[in-house]
């Protein structure tokens, strides 16, 4: 009698979990499929989506249990999945991150908001919507992320023993941090019971979110020969405010002096300045403010200003939308940006 | 041997542990069990785990490998092979071109005789750069002369590494052995593998080293003489000795697989048949595809279609008689590889395939070959069916339509294709006017006059926003500090490392200017070329241009590892370019190895902290030093934390390499990543460096030094520990156990702060 709840045609149980780099979505995984496997004695595969890894920038962990007896041979990325976990809303701006999940499938999201605001976002129809406010958890036991969306993960796998991954815990942390083991332990526990479920019903013949494989822009007939790129910084147009963790600057121009010290210090070129006049009708430089779209909220920015311009600012969401700068890039005519 | 077999035999099978590990992991794990003398590596992705576990298990003092970081993978290939030349045991794993570019020791090795382990983690071959997965770099060693295993899976790396060994040590081989799996698909997905609980299990299977009988360097009683030159005459029959010896392989892996299942009741054979005895259409795929296509046979069965698929667990030598024998009945084979032997109808082990097909007269098999899954690209359930789908086609027409052809790729809507989105932006967009450089000829130096830096805002950045850096990171502060003191337009080259892989993900680039790349270790040479042509095209009026484009090669502190030498070629040729270095002490591109640059007791994923092991073994390269040592005309440091002297470095360095010859610049940057340290902290961290002295800002002009920021003059000088509490990779160096580590790191850092400051007060030093 298999112990696990659903299984595709290949008999696998899937998991497939959304972040960014940083938030330890990739260990979540990976301890979560060491429990499956090494605790209860299922087969199973634990894989990441691989590309250079960077901070800030998205990731896929992918978690496949399946009967001891089954042999796991597919080696491919999982598309679609049981169980999505969703470790950083500011993802679904850029990824589709419910792509093929079963029409009975349940979705996690870390998140603060009500289930029926996420699911419009999520655009979903049915199955089930679990919330945790995950990172609230985190900031409360100063602990990480990762393990309060492992905490309900192991509810919304219920086959899985909560008590083995509290051995886990303690086992990673009794010897080198003895201090950490009981607040991590406890933000395992309050994920596990602060997680709250909503079924929007399946009707009859549901049919799973659509996933389609990524396909590339260019193809050989499109593509400049040798893979040059003749649209110089055409990276502008990509937006980066997913990768920020909850922080980004606050600019109060009343109190900025336009020393640049700012400007000097910002990795992704975010400070936005315009020339004018100053005060004896000399010709200067002036901080209009900060295209938030490239802010990834490193905060150097901050420690580098020497007056109170720039700030800490717990991100709010519609902020920066709201207060962005645009770069006055020197656009090329009729495009459409 | 044979008692050994005897006493294995008897024993049964051993006991074994679940674990639950990825491919690099098994890998690793085997090295350590069979406990190697040495491993030579240089760190490549996806192969970089191998030698990052087995640093994490030798800080916990689990096995006793000496592991020898190397300047680049032929310098580990010439470590390996002097290792393996005292008969010590020697393991190496790499990748894609770190693999072409130890390539020419691997013959070497073969025709000396030289048995070793190299774990080959199958990776793109560049370029353009692809660090996934495909078998474009295995087919560049299929000529070496090694013996090539391969592995479709985690569990198979760790049992093929332990064969792999017994196999290269035999009497009848001698010769050393690849073991290639897939890079990510294998390397890094996890799955449930067993292992031999005690490692001796695994060093009873593999026996003592073979010594007697062979000439090393060992005992210098007996002194040798090792590759000395041939003509045509002698090296024929040296290789005819090598190639008896590589066909031995075949038979002494059968012999050494069985041996190896009685212990661990895992059997391999040469081919890894699937469903084949009856096959009617047959898929031939290397490594993990094979797995995939398993299930796509099972679903073919059951519509009643027989289907199988060969995969070799060896391909060289070549096992042509068991394809022949597993093809006898088979009406049509589709031969997919994940590489092409551009221009040959096919890539390698089609014609291998077929050849070996060729030498049964009877055998009417058609054959397919398709090249697909390159660089990474997935194959799923739907590839293999497709594949299947082909072979069918041929089976039933009695032909194959398309012999050879590339599967998965597009054609592209030209509707999509790339369209500028900025006006192009160079010539008077980046002369601000506002900085002055001058020659004095009093005291044969530049005097550089510049705005306020606020001034400068209005001066276009050269790199875009957008980019893929990490939050926090130090690197691009650096370079547009440097580059707002050059005016006019600059040509750029950036050797493979973060500020390259961030900024031209394609489509996209983030780079406003042109910009080039090359693999690190050959970038200076590179821009060299470009320059000289550039201004050979020039003289002869072939382009029009104005004088003063600035060619900058910007690369990471591993590059001018890797690159040492193309960079001290180039400086010594004196071509009129910058060097730019942006050192933030690691391979941070790659997982944050240690570089030459890492200071001494940092951690790093190859320089693990642990009770046997203290961080980084050796002091930090001083780049600087060794560059002004070329006598080029300008020579500097700089750092984000002073920009007013990091832009006054930049119009120096301009005006030198536009007027005189070669300049080299190091700028320290931080990596939040892997420094672990706060992303807001960055320019803090990297201005602690300096005012500790571990980073002085300085210059060297024509000769003569010059200390452009003294943090003593300034009383601004602080302790060491000052700048090493910012960071997670140094906090163990704070504690009282590593005392003496931080002291040995202070005396280093004092003694070439007071050699600076003599040749600061003295122009002669």
């Amino acid at each position: 009698m298999s112990i696990l709840p659903k299984k595709n045609e290949l008999g696998f149980f899937e998991i497939r979990l959304e972040s960014i780099g940083g938030l330890g979505a990739n260990l979540a995984g990976k301890m979560l499929a060491e429990a499956g496997v090494l605790s209860l004695g299922l087969k199973g595969s634990n894989f990441s989506s691989y590309g250079s890894e960077k901070k800030g920038s998205p990731v896929k962990s992918f978690i496949r249990f399946c009967d001891p007896d089954v042999e796991i041979r597919d080696h491919s990325p999982i598309e679609q999945p049981h169980i999505v976990g969703v470790f950083h809303e500011a993802l679904y701006r850029t990824v589709d991150v419910v792509s093929g999940l079963n029409a009975d499938g349940i979705v996690l999201v870390n998140t603060t908001r009500d289930f029926d605001e996420v699911r419009k976002d999520l655009r979903l129809e049915y199955g089930t919507l679990a919330i945790v406010d995950a990172l609230g958890i985190a900031v409360e036991e100063k602990t990480k992320v990762n393990t309060a969306m492992l905490g309900a993960l192991y509810r919304i796998c219920d086959f899985l023993d909560p008590e083995s991954m509290r051995d886990v815990i303690r086992k990673t942390f009794t010897k080198k941090y003895p201090h950490l083991v009981e607040p991590n332990i406890r933000t395992f526990d309050r994920g596990y019971h602060e997680v709250q479920f909503k079924t929007y019903s399946v009707p009859e013949g549901a049919v799973g979110k659509a996933f389609s494989r990524p396909k590339p822009l260019l193809g050989y007939e499109t593509q400049e020969l040798g893979g040059v790129i003749t649209a110089q910084a055409n990276s502008i147009l990509k937006d980066l405010s997913g990768s920020r963790q909850g922080f980004m600057p606050e600019f109060k121009q009343e109190k900025c002096i336009n020393c640049a010290a700012c400007d000097n210090v910002c990795p992704d070129f975010c400070f936005v300045w315009e020339e004018g006049e100053d005060k004896k009708g000399r010709k200067q430089m002036f901080l209009k403010g900060i295209d938030y779209q490239y802010c990834k909220g490193c905060l150097k920015c901050v420690e580098a200003c020497p007056t109170d311009a720039l700030s800490d600012l717990r991100e709010i969401l519609g902020y920066a939308d709201e207060h962005r700068v645009k770069q006055n890039f020197p656009y090329v005519a009729g495009g459409s940006y | 041997m044979a008692i050994l077999e005897d006493q294995l035999t008897t024993k049964g099978a051993a006991e074994q542990i679940s674990t639950f590990e990825s491919g690099n992991e098994m890998a690793a794990m085997a090295a350590a069990q069979i406990n190697y003398h040495i491993m030579g590596y240089f760190p490549i992705t996806p192969s970089t785990e191998v030698a990052q576990y087995l640093d994490q298990m030798k800080a916990r003092g689990e096995h006793d490998i000496k592991l020898i970081p190397a300047d680049g993978e032929h310098g580990s290939a010439g470590i390996c092979y002097g290792a393996a030349a005292t008969g010590a045991r020697v393991i190496n794993a790499t990748s894609a071109n770190g693999f072409l570019y130890m390539i020419e020791q691997l013959p070497v090795q073969s025709g000396t005789r030289f048995p070793m382990v190299l774990n080959l983690v199958t990776r793109a071959v560049s370029g353009p750069l692809d660090i996934r997965g495909d078998h474009s770099d295995l087919y560049y060693g299929l000529n070496t002369g090694w013996v090539i295993l391969t592995a479709r899976t985690p569990q198979a790396v760790y049992d093929m590494n332990i064969m792999a060994l017994k196999v290269a040590e035999h009497s009848k081989v001698r010769l050393p052995v690849i073991v290639a799996y897939d890079g990510f698909w294998t390397s890094h997905q996890k799955r449930r593998v067993e292992y031999f609980k005690d490692r001796r299990v695994v060093q009873e299977f593999v026996g003592e080293p073979q010594i007697e009988g062979y000439n090393f360097i060992r005992d210098l009683k007996k002194p040798v003489t090792i590759g000395a030159h041939m003509l045509g005459d002698d090296i024929i029959n040296n290789h005819f000795q090598q190639s008896e010896a590589i066909y031995n392989a075949k038979e002494v892996f059968e012999e050494v697989a069985a041996e190896y299942a009685k212990l661990s009741g895992r059997e391999y054979n040469v081919l890894d048949l699937y469903k084949m005895e009856d096959a009617e259409v047959a898929l031939f795929l290397l490594n993990s595809a094979a797995e995939s296509a398993k299930d796509v046979v099972d679903q073919l069965r059951a519509k009643g279609i027989k289907a199988g698929v060969i995969s070799p667990n060896m391909i060289r030598p070549f096992p042509a008689k068991e394809i022949r024998e597993a093809l006898k009945n088979v009406k049509a084979l589709l031969v997919g590889e994940r590489a092409d032997s551009y221009g040959a109808q096919g890539a390698n082990l089609t014609h291998e395939v077929k050849s070996a097909l060729q030498e049964d007269y009877h055998n009417k098999t058609i054959v397919l070959s398709r090249v697909f899954g390159l660089g990474g690209k997935d194959f799923y359930e739907t590839d293999a069916k497709a594949f299947f789908d082909m072979a069918i086609d041929a089976m039933e027409k009695g032909y194959a339509e398309k012999p050879f052809d590339y599967f998965g790729h597009v054609p592209g809507d030209p509707e999509k294709a790339l369209k500028p989105v900025i006006e192009p932006q160079y010539g008077d967009v980046y002369k601000s006017g506002l900085i002055e450089v001058k020659m004095d000829e009093a005291t044969n130096k530049l005097k550089v006059k510049i705005p306020p830096l606020r001034a400068l805002t209005g001066k276009p950045k050269r790199i875009a926003s957008g980019h893929g850096a990490c939050p926090g990171c130090g690197i691009f502060a650096g370079l547009e500090l440097f580059f707002k003191g050059i005016e006019g337009d600059i040509v750029t080259l950036f050797q493979t490392g973060c500020a390259y892989v961030t900024t031209t993900g394609y489509p996209n680039t983030s780079h406003k200017q042109t910009m080039m790349h090359n693999l690190f270790q050959n970038g200076a040479a590179t821009l060299s070329g470009t320059v000289e042509a550039f201004m050979e095209l020039k003289r002869r009026g072939e382009i029009q241009v104005s004088d003063d484009a600035t060619f900058v090669m910007v690369t990471g502190d591993g590059g001018m590892d890797i690159g040492m030498g193309s960079a001290i070629g180039t400086a010594l040729r004196g071509h009129k370019l910058i060097m730019l270095e942006y050192d933030n002490e690691g391979y941070m591109n790659t997982g944050s190895q240690m570089s030459y640059s890492t200071p001494i007791g940092h951690m790093t994923s190859t320089s693990g902290v642990g009770k046997a092991q203290r961080g980084k073994a050796f002091h930090h390269k001083d780049t600087a030093q060794i560059m002004a040592a070329t006598n080029i005309p300008y020579v500097f440091t700089g750092s984000e934390a002073f920009p007013q002297d990091l832009v006054k470095k930049g119009a120096k360095a301009q005006w030198y390499a536009q007027n005189v010859g070669t300049v080299y610049g190091k700028i320290l940057i931080t990596c939040p990543l892997n420094w672990k340290s706060d992303d807001r902290y960055g320019t803090k961290i990297v201005e602690a460096a300096v005012n500790s002295c571990f980073f002085p800002l300085y210059e060297i002009e024509q000769g003569v030094t010059t200390i452009t920021y003294n943090p003593e003059d300034k009383n601004k000088r602080i302790p060491l520990t000052e700048w090493l509490k910012y960071m997670g990779k140094t906090k163990h160096l704070l504690k009282e156990e590593n005392k003496q580590l931080l002291e040995e790191f202070e005396q280093e850092v004092e003694k070439r702060w007071q050699r600076l400051k003599a040749k600061h007060e003295n122009p002669l030093l």
